[in-house]
């Protein structure tokens, strides 16, 4: 576990490339690494909120919500992998579902490693350093974007373009299962409605 | 037992006690008092004016007022009423009894349509009379000083119509006009009546969408188009500085309250949390704040009247909003159609059109303390201030301006740690980062011997650490090959 969760996402920050051939051919990384990773992500969102410095923090405090901040964490990430995984299982992609979800896991650890010390150091910050702070959130992003596309291009085994536009058309997927979901979700209540009419229906009759 | 129902007796009877008193003070106002907290939501506040009295035409014993359409103080005191559908000017004195009633003027007769008023400390009388088309103005012996009806330059158009509605005048007599029709801004005639120019042109907003319909449209459907004009002025205020603060009816405008320097630009600070436009937040249907007077108390502080909710909105000299007060009612204390605020330097009075009578606002404790503290805090007295604060605080603890204000005093008087808490209780994020440096740089410099101290232990320590563990790993790496040759041996 300790390598895993250690040593391991230090090695894929740092050298994507190679960590993530290792991933795929040498099953490196676990799922439980993953859950972990995502359980901090969430943890570093949260504590950003209650904790980041009082001149960078607009969260209104009363607006805070932990359940929320999961659900914005939980949700994108599950659609992005199965979108993912629909779209290279139709473009020829060699990555299996685990190894998607594991790759996009691995990406977020520099979120967690800059968030949370980021966070606690803006306490400590004047009106001009708060630029230096928000340029460590960018990076972050930015780093946590780069991993994954190196990660998704080595576990697919695609050229950049390909990868490029793959994660165009995932992100498309994304929005059309939110789409279903919610047209199958809006069925749903109808034909519960209906349902639900003809017992009154039959309640008042009898 | 009987202990116990004397307990409860005594409960019921200071709950039954409180909740009266509670309602005796809370119908002393017919309108709910609020303002907008740092999110921009409308929370409830004490009032800071209440209503104390109505006049009317009966209560001076004359005629009632009809359409009165303007009211202004002089700095005498005296109340002058533009008592426009009856066609007369009322002055009342200070103490509500009537003084004279104006309704001609020598050389001219009758007047058509006063729309606007005007008196200077010389009680030199300024009439904007839109239906004769006449700025007149009048000694305060009622003899005729200057009449401008048909104001001569290169840049007023040939077939121009002089239809002043407002006016307004500095120290130096220089008198800022109004007029409808009038797009270039508001006029400014020197003493003898000679047109100097237009200043503070309102800026035409560009409407994108409409720019992109246009673009589809033929040139019969462009010309049933509104054009992009910029809006009018609706009413104008000098200060004591001889800046003109000026309304205008620009809606969804951020900036429909002006205060232009003699050049013409807009000078008013803003620094609040918001535009200084009114009500920020409010339906749709009912629409943005209209402001069609504007009134300047003193020492930066200044009250726009919102035709559209029947609202008066303070400022504060830095932009922010310290009170609003006032609805579209029928009680006494509510407008059926407010036309303009005045102050007597302790009353707020508004004039009100439909109901033909004037208004009287008498502020509450916690209004005299916030302007108390305002006006100590703009003209430097910050420290002063502080106690008043204090004491706005107690009736209102949500009050964002307060906290503020002693934040900043605080920091004058290097008491840096507390304004931190001030100035976050204030949500004031720049003055919380100016006092949290200095705050930082003290903690650091008292602090300086520990953290080094610290520093070198730890720098030391991690030396030592680290010597340690490489003596340790060869001493192993030696028995290791020692126990590796006796395993071959073996």
């Amino acid at each position: 576990m300790k390598q895993e969760l250690i040593r391991f996402p230090f090695q894929v920050i740092f050298k994507p490339f190679s960590s993530f051939w290792d991933l795929k051919y040498d099953n490196k990384g676990s799922m439980k690494a993953s859950y972990l990773l995502i359980a901090f992500t969430i943890i570093a969102f949260i504590l950003q909120k209650q904790y980041a410095g009082f001149l960078v923090n607009y969260t209104d405090p009363r607006a805070i919500n932990s359940i929320m901040d999961i659900i914005t964490v939980v949700i994108p990430f599950v659609l992005w992998v199965v979108a993912n995984w629909s779209i290279t299982t139709l473009m020829d992609g060699e990555g299996k579902f685990t190894e998607i979800v594991k790759v996009t896991a691995y990406s977020l650890t520099p979120i967690v490693i800059v968030y949370i010390p980021m966070t606690f150091i803006s306490r400590y910050m004047a009106q001009e350093e708060t630029a230096f702070y928000y340029l460590m959130l960018s990076i972050a992003s930015l780093w946590f974007m780069w991993l994954l596309f190196v990660g998704i291009m080595t576990i697919h085994q695609y050229t950049v373009m390909k990868t490029i536009v793959t994660m165009v058309l995932t992100i498309i997927v994304m929005g059309i299962i939110v789409f279903l979901g919610a047209l199958v979700l809006s069925m749903l209540q109808q034909i519960y409605d209906f349902i639900y009419n003809i017992y009154r229906e039959l309640l008042f009759r009898t | 037992m009987r202990i116990k129902a004397m307990v409860s007796a005594i409960v019921m009877a200071s709950v039954l006690f409180t909740t009266a008193w509670i309602d005796v003070v809370h119908a002393s106002t017919p309108y709910e008092a609020y303002n907008y907290n740092y999110w921009e939501e409308a929370v409830a506040s004490p009032a800071a004016f209440v209503p104390s009295r109505t006049v009317g035409g009966s209560d001076l014993g004359i005629e009632p007022f009809l359409e009165p359409n303007d009211m202004v103080i002089a700095p005498s005191g005296n109340i002058y009423v533009a008592d426009t559908g009856n066609k007369r000017i009322v002055v009342i004195r200070p103490d509500w009894s009537l003084d004279r009633i104006i309704d001609s003027v020598e050389g001219i007769g009758a007047f058509g349509t006063v729309s606007g008023l005007y008196v200077d400390e010389d009680e030199t009388l300024y009439i904007a009379d839109s239906g004769l088309g006449k700025l007149i103005v009048l000694n305060k012996d009622g003899s005729v000083k200057l009449i401008i009806d048909n104001p001569q330059s290169d840049i007023i158009a040939a077939g121009f119509k002089f239809t002043p509605t407002k006016v307004a005048v500095d120290d130096a007599k220089r008198m800022y006009v109004v007029a409808s029709g009038v797009f270039e801004g508001i006029m400014q005639f020197d003493t003898d009546g000679e047109f100097l120019g237009y200043i503070g042109t309102n800026e035409v907003k560009r409407d994108y969408y409409e720019i992109i319909w246009r673009l589809f449209s033929t040139k019969e459907q462009r010309s049933q188009m509104v054009l992009f004009i910029p809006t009018e002025f609706s009413n104008l205020d000098i200060d004591h500085k001889g800046f003109v603060y000026a309304t205008n009816i620009d809606l969804n405008s951020p900036t429909p309250i002006k205060r232009l320097n003699p050049s013409g630009e807009d000078v008013l600070k803003r620094f609040g949390y918001f535009h200084v436009k009114g009500d920020i937040r409010f339906r749709s249907s009912v629409g943005p704040s209209i402001f069609i007077d504007i009134k300047y108390l003193g020492d930066g502080i200044y009250s726009a009247l919102d035709s559209n909710q029947g609202r008066i909105f303070t400022y504060d000299a830095e932009g922010n909003l310290l009170f609003i007060y006032g609805m579209h009612a029928n009680q006494n204390g509510t407008f059926k159609t407010p036309v303009a605020v005045e102050y007597d330097g302790v009353n707020q009075l508004v004039l009100d059109r439909a109901k033909a009578n004037i208004h009287v606002f008498k502020p509450t404790m916690f209004g005299e303390l916030v302007l108390e503290a305002s006006r100590l805090h703009y003209n430097g007295y910050s420290e002063e201030a502080v106690p008043v604060w204090q004491q706005v605080l107690d009736l209102n603890s949500n009050y964002d301006i307060a906290y503020i204000g002693i934040g900043r005093s605080l920091v004058m008087s290097k008491r840096n740690e507390e304004a931190i808490f001030y100035f976050k209780q204030g949500m004031e994020r720049d003055q919380y980062s100016v006092a949290y440096k200095r705050y930082r740089r003290e903690e650091m410099k008292e602090q300086f011997g520990t953290i080094m101290t610290t520093i070198v232990i730890a720098a030391v320590m991690i030396i030592g650490l680290m010597i340690w563990r490489k003596v340790r790993s060869k001493r192993q790496g030696r028995t290791a090959t020692y126990s590796a040759g006796r395993d071959q041996a073996l």
